[in-house]
């Protein structure tokens, strides 16, 4: 028996790797219609694994990624996103905006009810939008800062005046600060809503079970207004199962036996396995969230002086931490925090295309203090992320700077960070926003809670605060861009090399599932082929 | 015996206070704060302190240990800071769980200890015990999660027919069946570790009795050699090993920390797998507080097991 498992899991292996040798491209994706011509099927069931369990269901409290994957099927928000990235009418039109940018008028739907029967309207989006902004241990009190008041103009409008104008604004509304609820759910569920959200939403699907660290059960709501781009009535599917499975391989397998039929996490070492099964489609684009290093600019500490920052970032290859690192290819190379998937992305900008040892050498020979040699601090138990930072480490060696790894567990990680008191550099990732705003602002800006690396720069700020008063696209971009020059290039915030993968891996029964950059599943549009 | 039983029922009151104490500093000073793990990705300074100060993490450590001492005794463990869940609600929801894998596993492992066990003293120094040596040592060698991921592996993509589903729970109440063929591998993967002891223990324990004078005049008399086995060694030879599992069914929470989690099983295993790194000080103290009330009732049902296997054994010469 021993001998049988040996020789099966070498087979697997010899698989695996020759397969890791062929580098595919993305497999196109259905679309939201059913994209063989096969007539969209109604019924049937999906389980769909994430690779962790959630914490909490209510939107107000919510702080994990993963919380968003149950969100997304058992509530709606204002307004939602294309995978192109552009808003889209939701529970409401897109909103009419003030010439001075600081009032935006919502006109709501009119067919929408609550999972519990309850009627969704102007008063409900008040509700819900204050209990947001003015609970005083909200997670979305940043989110919704703002915002000076909500103000009911009818039954079917809703009025949201800003203290400043914030041009990301509307973009915020489409994850879980504009997430509508019940209120005579939440307020009957007390403090046990956050497990048992049962009828709280007006989404496609009903939550009927919630069974932690196993799974999350929902029913189709055939009540749903949502119809698909040829008049179907929406969704398709009557049951949507979503189980946490915090194994790689556990959550592939599970996938591969028809125990799963869609996943959103499959590591790098598999992607080559499952394009080459022909049961399984497998769909990637770039994601909006990115991995950055996290340098402590502050005063005292070593990357205080910049040309340290540079040096390391000269040094790096990135395309062969994407490629021959834990990844394995998965993903995108990153010089900047703003996505391809954002309006304001440029494919021209590569400052660091090929690593440049001799200038990297030469910064550090300018500063005029020998060698550079710092500490990187990566979460413990986590071997990709370690395999990475030792990869990284040779790369850093050719330039003859020393990095030295320590691992501490993540949350201690974080306390440093948030502190500034870590004394080189961490390893950090961001999962992203819709708006380029949400990848950068906060992270740039000087004294905003995530700005890590304790930076400061004044042109830099200035540029950032008229990202957000004007609406402007292109004059945002070009903002963006002239930003983005300066804390990647110039003055270094941070060290950015790679957005993540958004993946999506269906069963090939599984139709008009489309592949989102946030990397959340939709179901609405799901259909399973006969 | 009564007297005896109650003193070690009130000599469980200290101890396990001994374990809060320590379980509660512990966490403390582990480093990291959970709060910031609580707010996620938004790191709103004022946001962190609101909720730091919600959860008591403001007082001074000795004012949060008797905040929440107090409630402990009134049987309120406390708020999980992730889900808000109950302490008390979230392990009771996934103890049956847990105690049925653990209570499988020992089963698995006690049967098959036994059998083999008796069979490798019958037959000492035989091929067949030099056999069972080997495999035992290589089960306990193998770690759980390495163990776990094999078998997975092994019904996914090896034995036809995809027999046992690659983890999952269905309780056994919503389909017997169902929840037998997933209890199956993540039982055969705990059993492993506590099989090898419990095997060579039974081997060691009959041997042992083997030389005793009354085996062999048991023998002398004609007696043939499974009456000689069965009637007469094996029960005085299980003394010892009904101590050793007694400590594994004590340990069952132990246990199945690493196999709930390699199978996605709602186990008390899993929960305390999410609560340590994610510093969730009431859910960590909840399960820490169970485990050593269950390690110490079981310990206690061993001691009295002893009185029924073993006459000479009395709690007043236990207690002198």
């Amino acid at each position: 028996m021993a001998r049988t498992i040996s020789r099966a899991l070498a087979i697997f292996a010899a698989l695996a790797i020759l397969l890791a040798a062929c580098t595919g491209t993305t497999s196109g994706g259905p679309s939201g219609s059913a994209a063989t011509g096969a007539k969209a099927a109604y019924g049937g069931s999906v389980t769909f694994a994430m690779n962790s369990d959630i914490s909490n269901m209510d939107p107000m409290l919510s702080g994990l990624f993963v919380d968003r994957h149950l969100m997304y099927a058992m509530y709606d928000s204002l307004v939602r996103v294309t995978p192109k990235g552009e808003i889209i009418p939701w529970l409401s039109a897109l909103p009419t905006v003030s010439a001075d940018g600081k009032s935006y008028t919502f006109k709501l739907r009119t067919d929408v009810k609550y999972h519990d029967g309850t009627t969704f309207d102007a008063e409900s989006v008040k509700w819900n939008l204050d209990r947001y902004r003015l609970t005083k241990e909200s997670l979305r009190l940043g989110e919704l800062a703002p915002v000076d008041t909500v103000t009911v103009v009818d039954p079917a409008t809703v009025r949201v005046d800003l203290k400043t104008p914030s041009a990301p604004f509307l973009s915020v509304l489409v994850d879980r600060s504009g997430m509508m609820l019940s209120r005579k759910t939440v307020e009957a569920g007390g403090a046990d809503f956050t497990r048992k959200a049962f009828n709280a939403g007006s989404g496609p699907f009903i939550l009927t079970e919630a069974v932690k660290d196993d799974h999350y059960t929902f029913k189709k709501n055939p009540d749903w207004w949502g119809k698909a781009a040829n008049g179907d009535k929406l969704p398709y599917l009557d049951t949507v199962i979503i189980k946490p499975i915090t194994d790689g391989d556990v959550r592939l397998t599970n996938v591969r036996t028809g125990q799963v039929q869609a996943t959103n996490a499959v590591t790098g070492k598999d992607v080559p396995t499952v394009k080459a099964d022909s049961t399984l489609v497998y769909q990637e684009i770039a994601g909006i969230g990115y991995n950055s290093l996290v340098p402590n600019r502050a005063p005292t500490f070593i990357f205080n002086e910049k040309r340290y920052v540079q040096a390391v970032s000269l040094a790096m290859d990135r395309d062969e931490l994407l490629n021959a690192g834990p990844a394995k290819g998965v993903g995108v190379v990153a010089y900047g925090p703003i996505a391809p998937s954002h309006f304001a992305y440029d494919p021209s900008f590569k400052p660091f295309a090929k690593p440049d040892i001799a200038q990297a050498k030469k910064l550090v020979a300018d500063v005029g203090k020998g060698p550079l040699k710092f500490e990187l601090l990566v979460s413990s138990g986590d071997a990709a992320t370690l395999q990475f930072a030792q990869l990284l480490q040779s790369e850093l060696l050719k330039a003859d700077i020393t990095m030295d790894i320590k691992t501490l567990l993540f949350n201690e990680i974080v306390t440093l960070q948030q502190q500034h008191k870590q004394s080189g550099m961490t390893l950090i990732g961001w999962s992203g926003r819709i708006d380029p705003d949400g990848n950068v602002y906060d992270f740039n800006y000087t004294g905003r809670p995530n700005n890590d690396s304790a930076y400061t720069n004044k042109d830099v700020d200035a540029l950032l605060d008229q990202t957000r008063t004007t609406s402007d696209p292109a004059k945002r971009k070009d903002l963006f861009l002239k930003a983005q020059q300066i804390f990647v290039v110039d003055d270094p915030s941070r060290i950015f090399y790679s957005f993540n993968a958004a993946q999506l891996l269906t069963a090939k029964s599984i139709q008009g599932f489309q592949d989102f950059p946030d990397q959340l599943p939709r179901f609405e549009t799901v259909w399973v082929q006969k | 015996m009564t007297t005896y039983i109650l003193r070690r029922l009130l000599l469980m009151i200290p101890v396990a206070l001994l374990v809060t104490v320590g379980i509660f500093v512990i966490i403390r000073i582990a480093p990291g704060d959970p709060v910031l793990t609580y707010a996620g990705e938004d790191k709103d300074p004022a946001t962190i302190a609101t909720v730091r100060a919600e959860l008591g993490l403001d007082q001074p450590l000795p004012i949060q240990y008797a905040a929440w001492l107090s409630r402990a005794v009134q049987g309120d463990l406390g708020r999980s800071f992730q889900t808000h869940q109950r302490v008390l609600e979230a392990i009771s929801e996934r103890l049956p769980v847990t105690l049925e894998l653990g209570l499988a596993a020992i089963l698995i492992s006690v049967s098959v200890a036994l059998v083999v066990g008796t069979l490798s003293a019958i037959k000492r120094n035989s091929a067949l015990d030099l056999l069972t040596t080997s495999v035992t040592l290589a089960g306990v060698s193998f770690p759980n999660f390495y163990l776990g991921l094999l078998l997975i592996l092994l019904f996914a993509y090896v034995v036809p027919g995809h027999l046992l589903p690659p983890g999952g729970w269905t309780p056994f109440s919503t389909d017997p069946a169902d929840n037998l063929r997933r209890l199956i591998l993540p039982a055969i993967t705990v059993a492993t570790a506590s099989l090898a002891v419990n095997l060579r223990q039974v081997r060691s324990s009959l041997l042992d009795v083997f030389g005793q004078d009354y085996v062999r005049t048991a023998r002398a008399k004609g007696l043939r050699e499974r009456a000689v086995v069965v009637r007469h060694a094996l029960k005085n030879a299980l003394i010892p090993v009904v101590t050793i599992i007694g400590i594994q069914v004590g340990a069952i929470i132990e246990g199945a920390i690493i196999t709930e989690t390699i199978f996605f099983i709602p186990g008390i295993g899993r929960l305390a797998v999410q609560a340590i790194p994610s510093q969730d000080y009431p859910i960590v103290q909840g399960v820490v507080l169970i485990s050593a009330l269950s390690f110490m009732l079981s310990t206690l049902a061993v001691d009295i097991l002893y009185a029924f296997l073993d006459p000479r054994i009395s709690f007043s010469a236990a207690e002198a």
